[in-house]
Formats: structure tokens, sequence, C-alpha cells
């Protein structure tokens, strides 16, 4: 009979520390929801858990750059609703403008995140002021463009990368692991990642260093509204269409996401592996609560009581790691 | 919450002008086209309660009007906010119609209306945040001698002169019933809503669940879907991997069916019978689709967009010393397979709540198509 030597389970869990302790809980939630909704086992809900999580996934990146250096961005509700906006009234269902219209939609959120970055670092905001205003002059502003009444469509060919399937995987989810690894090489393995953390831990001594911390500060920004924009450039692909409340359901649940995914709210510590495992939970979660039979009530109560369990286990799981 | 909308036929306007008191309505269905101007007067719409008599509150012009919106940003507060301004417009003793909208927030909403008080309006038009917390600011309104009028979401008590709306029970029901019978009193059945908590939604549920009682109907799950496509995709796509067979579809609201019929075709499913309203998006997915899924069915209650010009109408007959009712319940048109193609608008955006009295024209510029 296989045996787990103790020797055996102590290096399993090393690695699974190292890993981030929210891959835990993303892997006790799938068997425990298992258990009680056989559902969540078949595969293809664990492909459809996977390819809506690339929306939050890929939002929730940018959001841990944002935790990362010490603030946070809740304009990324408004960033995912303007895309969504741009994208289809400028795509209007033709390939022809597929290109364009997506780079405007990103540039366009660049310069969000610029003016993001520089109300906080230049004019001196409080970044959750700062984003919380960028947030509703967003909203404001898709509502003005659109006159409250949205048009257009996106091009059957961008369908395919919300909507379809490559090596049995949603593209999606490609999507957002290949937008994940990079972000987490750039991270880890670059000395813009390094300068993000050393920003976030401790920005006085990171100008005495001679790191910039203002530009640092506001690529963080920069790459947070971006990936807020490729995040909703994802989910209007999955759908098709415009839709002015399409971002708002991002404004809480990215946070959630990097918290559970061991990101620090005060910045300096976390990565985007664990964001990722976040991203994960968090879908998980909300498809296990779809699929239950609980009432409306139940379900919220249930999601916020595993969200504080899962970060309250992550405090004493990860209390013993020594790297992120 | 959103409002929901949908479509009447009346001799509202004949009982009204007879003095018909309380229950007085007559109907006579228009075949159609049933949007255009004549949306409107090929309404049905049952009065209820008590005549509010003209004579009260009669007042030489011209007028001030203000509208407090509760919120605004979807199609249908869109659709409604221009059908109102353009009634407004052709109203000459009407110069002046104050809109003031607040922000999906309650506390605005009570200070909005106690601002257009103190600007001395004559009558105050209301689409409620909250059923509850409006309700002190009107009557308050009210005793100042204001008339006033609720639509569409309704407010608590009668401290208000007269309401426009539908009755969202009355339509659940009628949409469970027609759900029941599409499903021949079997079957499996998964429901959407709008916002948690929304009055709409669970007035709309407990009616439903009323027309479900003694049929075979089993209600899988019920689940708010935000009255978003997006929203309703996912939500679905969650019950169509726990649940292998799903027989129908009850929606109050045509984006949830929308986002679950598109759900239903990523995971390769048949589509089945599903309820909603008038939204643009669902009538054009069934167009296209009704062909290649014989059991895919339509029943859908609409919500008129032209709710706010029923309301103004009733506000300037008041203040012109005429009678109207206390409520004015509209009785929205079941829109089916049969009778869809009177209803569908396959040159414009999905988003398009398609019973207005607006023209195709009118709605390509609202909405720059």
């Amino acid at each position: 009979m296989f045996m787990i030597s103790p020797a055996r389970l102590s290096r399993a869990l090393r690695f699974v520390n190292r890993l981030g302790a929210v891959w835990i809980a993303v892997i006790l939630l799938y068997l425990v929801s298992g258990l009680i909704s056989p559902g969540m086992f078949q595969i293809n809900e664990t492909l459809n858990i996977l390819q809506i999580a690339a929306f939050l996934g890929i939002v929730a990146i940018g959001q841990t750059l944002a935790l990362l250096v010490g603030g946070i961005d809740l304009s990324v509700a408004g960033v995912v609703t303007m895309s969504n906006i741009v994208v289809t009234s400028l795509m209007l269902g033709q390939s022809e403008t597929l290109v364009p219209s997506l780079l405007i939609s990103i540039l366009l959120a660049a310069a969000v995140g610029f003016i993001n970055g520089s109300l906080i670092t230049l004019a001196r905001v409080t970044p959750l002021v700062a984003t919380l205003g960028t947030n509703s002059i967003l909203f404001g502003a898709s509502l003005v463009y659109t006159g409250g009444a949205p048009h257009g469509s996106i091009s059957p060919a961008f369908a395919v990368c919300g909507q379809g399937h490559i090596f049995g995987l949603p593209v999606s989810t490609v999507c957002w692991l290949a937008i994940g690894l990079v972000m987490a090489w750039i991270t880890r393995q670059t000395t813009f990642g390094r300068k993000l953390y050393a920003v976030g831990a401790n920005p006085a001594a990171a100008r005495l260093m001679g790191i910039p911390v203002n530009r640092i500060l506001i690529s963080a920004y920069v790459l947070s509204s971006v990936m807020a924009c490729l995040g909703g450039l994802l989910l209007t692909s999955y759908i098709g269409l415009p839709s002015l409340g399409i971002g708002d359901q991002f404004l809480l649940t990215s946070v959630a996401a990097v918290v559970v995914g061991g990101t620090a709210l005060s910045g300096g510590w976390g990565s985007i592996v664990g964001t990722i495992g976040g991203a994960i939970f968090i879908t998980e979660l909300n498809s296990f609560t779809n699929i239950v039979r609980v009432s409306t009530g139940s379900r919220f109560v249930l999601q916020g009581a595993v969200i504080a369990l899962s970060v309250l286990m992550y405090h004493l799981v990860g209390s013993k790691r020594t790297s992120s | 919450m959103r409002t929901k909308k949908n479509a009447y036929g009346v001799t509202r306007r004949q009982a009204i002008r007879l003095g018909a008191g309380t229950l007085g309505f007559a109907a006579f269905f228009r075949v159609f086209p049933v949007h255009g101007a004549d949306a409107i007067s090929n309404a049905k719409t049952t009065a209820a309660g008590e005549t509010v008599s003209g004579g009260k509150h009669k007042k030489k012009g011209p007028f001030r009007v203000g509208f407090s919106n509760g919120f605004s940003g979807n199609t249908w507060r869109t659709e409604m906010l221009y059908s109102l301004k353009k009634e407004a417009s052709q109203h000459k003793d009407l110069p002046d119609l104050i809109i003031v909208d607040g922000q999906g927030d309650i506390s605005k909403q009570v200070n909005d209306i106690e601002n257009l008080v103190s600007q001395n309006v004559d009558a105050i038009l209301c689409i409620a945040n909250s059923s509850s917390a409006v309700a002190p600011a009107l009557r308050d309104a009210t005793k100042q001698g204001i008339v006033t009028i609720p639509f569409n979401l309704p407010v608590d008590g009668e401290a208000w002169t007269a309401f426009i709306g539908t009755d969202p029970e009355k339509k659940g029901f009628t949409l469970g019933k027609w759900l029941r019978e599409a499903l021949r009193d079997s079957g499996k059945i998964v429901a959407l809503g709008g916002l948690p908590g929304n009055s709409y939604t669970a007035s709309a549920w407990a009616g439903a669940q009323k027309a479900f009682q003694g049929s075979n109907i089993q209600v899988l799950a019920f689940r708010d879907a935000y009255w978003q496509e997006d929203r309703a995709k996912v939500v679905m796509a969650d019950l169509i991997a726990a649940y292998p067979q799903i027989d129908g579809v009850w929606c109050d609201g045509s984006q949830d069916a929308a986002g679950a019929m598109k759900a239903l075709l990523a995971a390769k499913r048949p589509l089945v019978p599903v309820t909603g309203d008038d939204y643009n998006g669902l009538l054009k997915l069934y167009q296209e689709q009704n062909g290649n899924y014989p059991n895919f069915k339509i029943g859908l209650l609409s919500e008129p967009t032209w709710e706010g010009v029923v309301a103004l109408r009733t506000a300037l007959k008041l203040l012109n010393g005429e009678d109207v009712p206390k409520r004015q319940i509209i009785e929205p048109r079941l829109i089916t397979s049969e009778n869809y193609k009177d209803y569908v608008r396959p040159g414009l955006p999905d988003g398009v709540f398609v019973d207005t009295e607006l023209s195709d024209d009118e709605l390509k510029t609202l909405f720059k198509s």
C-alpha cells in the first residue's frame, strides 16, 4: 500500500507553501464543493470555471501591481466598462476595425493609468480617493459617450478570444495564463519588478536607494489599467455586446482575489502566481454558490465567510513562509 | 433596479373622460405595429382605486414639472427619458421640465425631491430607488399641493396623487403560466432574476411560483443575474454543468434570458422555452435561432418605456382640472413565437426595448446606430 511518509508530506507542504497558500484553498474548495455538488467535478465545469476566471484573473493581475506598490486601483471597474463600450462602438462587428479598436482601447486605458499615477504621485491624492474618483469619471464618460444607449458589437473573429477553445482549453484561459506568466516574470526576475516591491515596502528607503519612485508608481498604475482593459476586452469577447454595468463586478472582487492570493494590502509583499490562485478561488466559490441549493441571502453569507476563512488560513499556513 | 416595461391597450382615455370611477377599463387590441406612435393609445390599461378629482389640482398654466429619476444608465431608462422629454416639448403649457438624477442613491433621491419642492414645481414625477424611502418626501410634497406621480416602480402607501405602472406579481404569474403551458405542466427549470434583493424580481418570482403550484414543474435553482447578459451567461454556464436536464428558463428580464440562451449555445445544448421582456437582443436571437431549435419558444411581457409619457400626461390632466384614476395599471401583451415579428427590430441594437412609441429613425438617432 502506498504510504505518505512524514518527510514526503512535509516536502509537499513546502512546495505548496512556495507556490502560495491560496492553492491549498483552491484545491480544498474544489474537493469540498465537488463532494457537495458533484457537478463541480465535471470536466466541463472545471473548464468553465477556468474560462470565467480569466476575466477576473487578468484584472486582478493589474490590481496586484497597484497593491504591491502600496496603493489600490478602484478604477479597474470603470476601465473594464470603458473598454467594453469603446471596443464595441469602434469595432461595429467588422473584422477590418478589429486591430485599431483594440489598440485605441488599450491606449485609452494606459492614459487612465497615467492620470491615476500622476494624481497619486504629483498631486499627492490618496490612491483610494484618486482611483475611486477616476472610476466615477469613467462611468460618467461612458454614459455621456453612449448617451445611455450603447450600440455596436464585436467582430466574429474577436469572439474566439472569449468563447473559443484551443487544444481543449478555453482561449481566454490560455491568454490569462500567458499574461500571468509574463507579469510573474517581470515582477520576479527584472529590476523593474524588484523596484515595484521596494517602492511598496518602503518608498522613502527606495528613494534613498536612487529608485525613481514616482516613475515606478505611475508605471504600476498604467500596467494596472492596461490589465483591466485586457480583462474587459476578453469579457467583451465572451458576451459580444456593450453593457454599461459590465465592469461593476470587478470593483471589489479584484481586490478580494489579490488579497486571497496572499498579496498584502500594505504593499511590498505578494505575487502574481498567488493572484492567479485567488482569481480561481473567487470564481470557484461563485460557481459553487451558483450550483449549490441555497437561498440568495445564504449565498452572500457563504461567500463572505469562505473568503474570510481562506484569508485566515493563509495567515496561519503562510506565516512560516520565507518568501512569497 | 432597472425598470420593467410593458404594453397595454385602453380606452383608458375615454373612461377617464367619462369620469368613470373606480374601475373604468376597456380595451382594444391593436394589431401592429406595436411600436410607433400607436404603442400608447393601443395599450390596455386598468384603472384601479378611487378617482382623483382634477378640480382640487386645477391651476393656471404655464406649468413647471419636475422628474426625479432614481438613476440612469441602462437603455430602458434612456428610452424612457427620451420619450418623456419629447412629450414635454409638445405641451405649450409646459415650458419647464426639470430632470434630476438620484444616481442610484436613496438619500440623494429624497434630497432631489425636496429640492424640486423648493423650486415651486406644480408636479413631481418619480421613479423611486426605494419604495419606502421616498414615500415621506412625496407625502410632504403632496401636502403642499404638488401633484405627485410615482411611476414604473411602486411607492409605499397612498400619500401620492396617482401611480402609473405594471403589476410585477401579475406579470410574473403570467410568465410562469406561459412557461408551465409551454412545458406541458412538467419539467425542470431554472430561474434568473435582477439585482439581489430588488422588489420587482421578488414580486414577479412570487407570482411565478403561484403559477407553478399544482404542476410537475421542478425549480432547480433561482439565481440573481443582474439583468445583464454577461452575468446571466456566467450563472447559466454553472447551472448547465450542475444540471444535465434543464427544460425551461424563467426570467423577469430578457437580458437574463439572452445570456442564458447564449450559455446553452456555448455548451452545445438545445435552446428551451424561456420568458422575459421586450429586450430586442432576445427577439433577435429568437429570430436567428428558432429554426435550429424547434423546442425554443419565447413568452415575454414588456414594461413600456413610455410610462413616463403617461405620467406626464396624467399630471397635466390634473393641473388642467381633469379627473384621473388613482392607479393606472398597464397590462402588457404577451409576446410569443406567434407574434414576435411585430416586435423584433432586426436593424436596431440589442439594447433597444421595443415597446416604445419611438420610431426606428428616432431609435437609430438615440442609439447612434
